[in-house]
């Protein structure tokens, strides 16, 4: 490879490298919003494991715990600018209104596929919300949490 | 008559260094071997072997922090669980139980919600469960030599350590 080649591929990761530091150093509490996301995912796969798991009487507590996620969010972007903040909660209320409706569900018509079909939606509407932050902080929502399932997928 | 005594205990003194030195060892061997038998040195053995633990929730997150333990076979553990989280409102507890007998437990922890008999014998030990921010304690005596997982009854995939029990 020539060295202006060269140069120029260390010239791009250092712009890149640049550019996320920059975003994560905008915020005012990056390892609390890394935190709330990480927990809204953690729900978001209790949901999904009590749905496979056909315990539909345990989902209502699940959207308990994803509101409870969902408000340490809020509190991590609490001084962040009030665009940012709209926005925030603009993806935030779409995500838990997609989880609500998994739960009412659960309740009133409980049905493993129709809920799994709502989960991958109510994942989408999350997924939404984790493309406003910088890409260091969003979790990857199909990761297996720690434990035996996750050893076992390693 | 004052001299009588002295001399006594001058000559046995003295008889020490021939005749009672072989005396001696016989009487120390006879106490040795007598010894087990009529209860000395038992008082140590019966002493059991204390072990304070320490597990902790990671935060909030499905985690148990550590995720291995160990102690010796036979120590009476005194096992703290703390329940590190502030933000969900979901209990944990601490389940010690067999290896082989980890599946079955937590297949039925997982169908009734985590709730599981008090007199469970896959069990070897349990704390009850716990709110956020709290702690609970648990002592049971360690099983043998062998490593034994630990589980969360309300989250027995995700929250799983081992407890290494030594000789």
């Amino acid at each position: 490879m020539k060295p202006s080649r060269i140069a120029a591929v260390l010239g791009m990761i250092g712009i890149g490298l640049l550019l996320a530091s920059s975003v994560a150093a905008q915020l005012k509490s990056p390892d609390d919003d890394k935190t709330a996301l990480r927990l809204l995912v953690q729900v978001s796969n209790d949901f999904k494991r009590q749905i496979n798991a056909k315990n539909f009487p345990r989902i209502p507590h699940e959207f308990m715990e994803y509101t409870e996620a969902s408000d340490a969010l809020r509190a991590a972007v609490k001084d962040e600018p009030a665009d940012f903040k709209a926005k925030v909660e603009t993806r935030l209320k779409a995500a838990v209104a997609e989880y609500k409706k998994i739960s009412d569900m659960s309740a009133n018509s409980p049905d493993a596929d129709k809920l799994m079909a709502e989960h991958a939606k109510a994942v989408a509407a999350m997924n939404a919300l984790f493309d406003l932050f910088p890409a260091d902080l969003r979790p990857d929502p199909n990761a297996p949490p720690p434990g035996r399932r996750g050893a076992a997928a390693k | 008559m004052e001299t009588e005594p002295r001399r006594t205990r001058g000559m046995g003194i003295a008889s020490l260094s021939a005749a009672g030195d072989a005396r001696r060892r016989v009487l120390f061997g006879l106490a040795a071997l007598l010894s087990p038998l009529c209860g000395c040195g038992r008082k140590r053995e019966s002493e059991p072997k204390v072990i304070d633990l320490y597990v902790a929730s990671d935060g909030d997150f499905l985690a148990f922090k550590p995720d291995e333990l160990t102690c010796p076979a036979g120590a009476t553990v005194r096992l703290t669980f703390h329940h590190a989280g502030r933000i969900l409102t979901t209990r944990h507890n601490w389940i010690l139980t067999y290896p082989d007998k980890v599946e079955a437990l937590t297949k039925e922890a997982e169908d009734d919600d985590g709730i599981l008999p008090k007199d469970e014998p896959r069990v070897i030990a349990a704390t009850p469960l716990c709110d956020k921010g709290m702690s609970v304690m648990v002592q049971f005596v360690a099983p043998p030599p062998g490593d034994y997982p630990y589980i969360c009854s309300t989250h027995p995939e995700d929250m799983t350590g081992v407890l290494h029990v030594t000789k």
